[in-house]
């Protein structure tokens, strides 16, 4: 079975012939802990693309398309504004949505389309969701107070967003058929949701049924990209149209077996509690033996639920491995 | 309806011109300015807290609620201050050095002051001399920590120390708060208190303002 076809059969909710795949998610690691492992005997001339094959994990190929021009003008501030109403919208347009930056992007992807049908690798994608992008733009705060202050500016950024993407996703299948992609989102956080159904369902809803039925016609699971505690908006993102989420981040309180019990069809990545990873060994398998169950059941892939903490040293990072395949094959047996 | 029950719904839609009307026809109508604060003002914050606690209202209505009644205490704190009405107590607040996410923190000091607690706002990346040298400086009952970082949450843990160093751990109460941190690791480092949302941040300080 080749590594691709590993990951179709789990998004497929069927059994792999030898185990689950072993990734960590996101497609990369922290600088911080890729740092800490390079002063601990991690060779530092390994590219980051061929990191995870070298750590003994399956190789996944993430694309993330650029909703605003390299050139663009940046925040004053983390998490600070680039434009405040209608007008900075309007000033900014040149800068966002840069179809140039999305065709370099799929001549990347012409190059990996003979490994990627020959099941090499899966390929995956993202773009910036209908919560994420709007904030990229309006600031953390001010975004969310553009629900009650700027509806109509809200409702002309998705519009413009969808069409963009629309666009990008014709480029995208005319090279290939990605196995699945996400919308960054992070609309949620230790206590839930972010904005109420409401919110939801007046704003973001109307882009994703825009831009949803292009990819899943395609073939593309649909998952959402949202730390925090997602649980109570899962029936939301059903609604409309999505497949699966990640990374359900267990410190925020996620409870992926009851999330299995109430959503037998939903995909789910991640799961697995990165703090058990700065505690030890014997931590790290009680967790994988807490997911078992639910890696039983089928489109599940457990990872690290939301990237390797910097302080977990490479060491105890290969035991995770290790530990991760053995419970990978037992998913399957 | 009362005026005052005018003020607390309006408060709650997050309707900060018409909440600053109502304040302002209230005390015309000669309501005591504490009354007009806490029938009103603080009415309706309590009221968005309870729904943020309970996840029926979200942060956005929680922001707009706070705007609301950030204007309509603009215009009550002169006749406050005439009336020689104080905070209830006084809060340092701060997201802890290395850490710039300020979300969940400023949630907390809306929350904080919808309970009629004053609240300085040191800011993120705030070291934990500032917090200590703030409390001491200010007079402060509590010193509020955010982090959303599991590598900066140790710094909470260094507040403690300086606190300890610096003679006023029985003086002032430490809070913790944010994504990585819970009740184990409140009680690992020695603070005295850990909320999970920011509504019961704000009921936990009032609490150790009206005991002390």
């Amino acid at each position: 079975m080749t590594n691709r076809e590993r990951f179709q059969a789990v998004l497929n909710f069927e059994k792999p012939d030898d185990r689950l795949p072993a990734i960590e998610w996101a497609s990369w690691w922290w600088d911080k802990t890729v740092v800490n492992w390079q002063s601990q005997g991690l060779p530092s001339d390994i590219g980051f693309r061929e990191l995870a094959p070298y750590l003994g994990l399956d190789q996944h190929i993430q694309f993330w398309f650029q909703h605003r021009a390299a050139d663009c003008p940046q925040p004053k501030f983390n998490g600070g504004p680039i434009c405040e109403d209608e007008d900075g919208y309007e000033a900014l347009l040149p800068y966002l949505y840069p179809d140039n930056e999305v065709d370099a992007a799929i001549e990347g992807m012409k190059a990996l389309k003979e490994a990627h049908d020959r099941g090499d690798f899966p390929i995956w994608f993202s773009v910036d969701g209908g919560f994420w992008f709007p904030r990229t733009l309006l600031g953390i705060e001010n975004h969310l107070y553009s629900f009650y202050d700027e509806p109509e500016l809200y409702h002309r950024i998705l519009d413009d967003l969808a069409d963009f993407q629309l666009r990008t996703l014709e480029k995208v299948y005319s090279v290939l058929t990605p196995d699945f992609m996400t919308f960054g989102e992070d609309m949620s956080y230790n206590n839930g949701p972010m904005i109420s159904e409401d919110s939801f369902n007046e704003f973001l809803l109307p882009y994703y049924q825009k831009v949803i039925p292009y990819i899943k016609e395609h073939g593309t699971k649909v998952i959402v990209d949202s730390d925090g505690d997602i649980t109570k908006m899962i029936p939301w993102l059903k609604h409309a149209g999505i497949e699966g989420v990640l990374p359900l981040e267990r410190q925020a309180g996620v409870d992926v077996a009851a999330l299995r019990e109430a959503h037998p069809d939903f995909l789910f990545i991640g799961a697995f509690d990165k703090m058990t990873m700065r505690r030890g060994v014997e931590d790290m398998r009680g967790e994988f033996e807490r997911l078992l169950p639910v890696m039983k059941t089928g489109g599940f892939i457990p990872s690290v639920d939301h990237q390797t903490p910097p302080d977990v040293p490479l060491e105890r990072y290969y035991k995770y491995i290790d530990m991760l395949k053995e419970y990978a094959e037992k998913a399957v047996k | 309806m009362s005026i005052l029950t005018e003020i607390s719904e309006n408060l709650q839609k997050g309707k900060a011109k018409i909440v600053k009307e109502l304040v302002m026809q209230a005390v015309e109508q000669g309501y005591a300015p504490e009354e007009i604060l806490s029938k009103g003002l603080l009415d309706g914050m309590n009221i968005i807290g309870e729904k943020f606690k309970a996840n029926e209202v979200y942060v956005p209505e929680v922001l707009v609620a706070a705007r609301a009644m950030n204007v309509g205490s603009q215009v009550l704190k002169p006749y406050l201050e005439q009336a020689g009405v104080k905070a209830v107590g006084r809060v340092c607040i701060g997201t802890v050095q290395g850490d710039l996410h300020d979300i969940g923190k400023n949630l907390v000091k809306m929350m904080m002051e919808g309970k009629g607690l004053e609240v300085i706002d040191l800011g993120t990346d705030v070291a934990p001399e500032t917090f200590i040298q703030t409390a001491i400086e200010q007079n402060c009952q509590i010193i509020c920590c955010s982090a959303l970082l599991t590598t900066t949450m140790g710094v909470m843990g260094e507040v403690v120390k300086k606190a300890e160093e610096a003679g006023i751990r029985d003086k002032v109460k430490i809070m913790i708060g944010g994504a990585p941190v819970d009740e184990a690791f409140c009680r690992q480092i020695g603070a005295d208190c850990y909320t999970p949302d920011a509504a019961s941040a704000a009921d936990a300080a009032a609490a150790f303002c009206a005991a002390n």
